[in-house]
């Protein structure tokens, strides 16, 4: 309803890159949203963590063994964390399908970039350059001890590109996704909300009260009917859609724009505001689709002057 | 795909069922909402169809395709094409907001379900060992044979300085590497560092140690340098070529320079060609960069990764075994005949599984 012609041109740039598409072998493009750096280091963070803690019980294991003298035993926590580390993320990544525990709790999940199947070389590559990026330089730079300077600083340097690397590109792919051809994405949540069209006023002599004329109906496009779309499930009351809700004075608001937009004369009784935005909704629905059929696809209320500048 | 075909059936013989389920239902609410619009009638019709995809997507997710009966994983590859098609007709005609977020969260999901990695772990640690790894190796010999060449031309050159004068001795070689061995040592300090009965110096405190010792590092540098541009890599190699020279050099001055052969064989056959090998796998990511050919840079790195990943996994493995060697076996065989043989016997056998396995049989 309040849709701005500039927020209208900023949806439109956005829709020109389309970040979040992949497309499948169907051919139906699909959107998963591409996940961000805090997700991503959040998920990381769990799983050094984990294997962290993995590391620790098995180095006190070999130490209550009495294998190791104290010379070695620096080496060997590396090691061990080394040894449980870099199968832990492969493996998990192909059992869980591109997701390790942290990427299971933070809900994100690694797909191939053309859309086809996540292979096993993707999964393999992605990790172990994990290592080359973070891990081996880190060890290298805490093995080194401070003697020599130089070599720790280009570690850590090292580190730093390799850091720098997901917030270059769109995808935040990291140097071993860019090899691998893979990035991550937010899992998307299927919830299947009631259609607004089907949920019905409950005497159906209601449904007459409200009439609206073909040309009231040409005023509005998508963008605004789904803004509607939104208010209406938000602000439905206990009795449905068409209660007058907890917020009588936006909808009050609404409804005084719509009338004076498409000319609607009739008042409407505060109580009925609810039942009129309803009814509004699926005739306006009912049209916009019917002119979507023949081809007129409305983007939003300025489709008339898109139309004009084509 | 092989199992279109089996597919298709499963779906068409279910589909059937499905509307009849979803049928049953809904056929007494369709009869009163025959003036419903065409969007909300279209959802209606599927969406018995989609919560059952919803289940299957679950099931799938938690306990894994492979737990799943057949009729299940067939309805999970049916129901998700049907999606996706009631997925393209919606974004035509319906604005039902709901709807089309719905949908495309749902076959988003599916998607992820039925296009999952379908690998079984034996079989891929089977396949690389017998296939992947011998045949990257074997594609990307030049490279290997490069990186020899160059370690060989270091030891060569740091050879033949150290026999001009024993000062390059201390240019080439870092003092904690040397750990006490240089010119100024005498020949028994030296052979009885080839010679070492301290048990203090053996088992896994020094495998480990030995592991992230300075070949190690040099491996992953080579690897990682080679990846950026060639340049760095090749001189690294050389570098270490020129430490191997030296040491070799200063040894048969003294006449010990069967007895450093001996004992640098035991591991430092496995672990010299296990940075010649990382050597090759960084050369061919930065000749990638740098000499894409057809291809563009992106590409062809994402092609040349295939090999890489292979021949770094293997130079890991062959550290490892190096470490092993190094911490263990040099130590168990103190006598120079059996530590050349055992050196030299093991390179033989890495020789062996890259010339020989993973061969088509004509």
């Amino acid at each position: 309803m309040i849709g701005r012609r500039k927020n209208a041109g900023r949806r439109g740039a956005i829709d020109r890159v389309p970040v979040d598409r992949i497309l499948p072998p169907e051919g139906v493009p699909l959107t998963l949203r591409v996940a961000g750096i805090g997700v991503r280091l959040g998920a990381q963070i769990t799983d050094v963590l984990l294997t962290v803690a993995g590391a620790v019980a098995a180095f006190i294991l070999v130490t209550a063994l009495g294998v190791v003298g104290p010379e070695g035993a620096f080496a060997i926590a590396m090691l061990l964390f080394f040894a449980i580390r870099v199968p832990y993320y492969v493996l998990a990544e192909l059992i869980w399908n591109g997701q390790t525990l942290g990427k299971r709790m933070m809900k994100i999940k690694v797909v191939s970039h053309d859309g086809g199947p996540l292979t096993t070389h993707a999964i393999v590559l992605r990790n172990l350059m994990k290592e080359a990026e973070v891990f081996l330089p880190m060890t290298l730079i805490l093995m080194l001890d401070g003697e020599a300077p130089v070599e720790a600083l280009l570690g850590l340097a090292w580190i730093l590109i390799c850091l720098l690397v997901p917030l270059m590109n769109r995808y935040r792919m990291r140097l071993g996704d860019l090899m691998a051809g893979t990035h991550v994405i937010h899992l998307p949540v299927p919830i299947l909300l009631k259609d607004l069209a089907v949920a019905r006023l409950p005497g159906s002599a209601n449904e007459e009260r409200f009439t609206f004329l073909p040309h009231q109906l040409d005023h509005y496009g998508a963008f605004e009917l789904q803004t509607l779309e939104t208010l209406l499930r938000v602000e439905t009351g206990a009795n449905g859609p068409w209660d007058a809700g907890a917020n009588g004075a936006t909808k009050a608001a609404i409804v005084e724009r719509i009338r004076r937009k498409i000319g609607y004369s009739n008042p409407v009784a505060p109580a009925d505001h609810g039942a009129f935005l309803w009814a509004f909704y699926n005739a306006q629905r009912q049209h916009l689709e019917q002119r979507q059929l023949f081809g007129d696809r409305r983007e939003d209320k300025h489709f008339a002057e898109q139309e004009a500048d084509r | 795909m092989g199992q279109g075909g089996l597919i298709d059936r499963g779906g068409l013989a279910d589909r059937g069922g499905l509307a009849d389920r979803g049928g049953l239902a809904d056929r007494g609410g369709l009869a009163d909402q025959g003036d419903l619009m065409r969007s909300a009638r279209f959802r209606r019709e599927r969406e018995a169809g989609w919560r059952r995809l919803e289940a299957l997507v679950a099931e799938a997710e938690t306990a894994g395709l492979q737990r799943m009966s057949f009729a299940a994983t067939r309805d999970l590859a049916a129901l998700y094409r049907q999606a996706t098609t009631a997925l393209a007709i919606a974004r035509e005609i319906s604005l039902d907001k709901a709807l089309l977020d719905y949908l495309e969260a749902l076959t988003a999901r599916a998607y992820l379900s039925v296009y999952a990695p379908r690998e079984r772990l034996g079989g891929l640690f089977r396949r690389f060992f017998t296939i992947g790894a011998p045949q990257a190796m074997r594609r990307s010999w030049p490279f290997v044979l490069i990186g020899l060449f160059c370690l060989a031309l270091g030891a060569l050159t740091g050879f033949l300085l150290y026999r001009e004068s024993a000062a390059w001795f201390y240019v080439f070689i870092p003092a904690e590497l040397a750990g006490g061995r240089g010119p100024e040592a005498t020949t028994e300090a030296l052979r009885a560092a080839i010679y070492d009965q301290d048990p203090d110096s053996s088992g896994l405190g020094a495998f480990a140690t030995f592991l992230f010792s300075h070949n190690t590092r040099i491996a992953i540098l080579v690897f990682g340098l080679g990846a950026f541009l060639c340049f760095p890599a090749i001189l690294l190699t050389f570098y270490n070529g020129l430490i191997l020279g030296a040491f070799l050099a200063l040894h048969v001055d003294r006449g010990l320079g069967v007895d450093l052969a001996g004992w640098l064989s035991v591991h430092g056959v496995t672990e010299l060609a296990a940075i010649c090998i990382a050597y090759a796998g960084g050369v061919r990511l930065g000749a990638a960069i740098l000499f894409p050919g057809d291809r563009t840079r992106v590409d062809a790195l994402r092609h040349a990764g295939r090999d890489a990943a292979k021949l770094a996994i293997v130079a890991g493995l062959m550290l490892l075994v190096a470490a092993f060697l190094e911490g263990f076996v040099r130590q168990l065989v103190q006598e120079r005949d059996a530590r050349l043989a055992v050196g030299w016997g093991v390179g033989l056998a890495w020789l062996a599984w890259f010339a020989l396995a993973g061969r088509r049989s004509r």
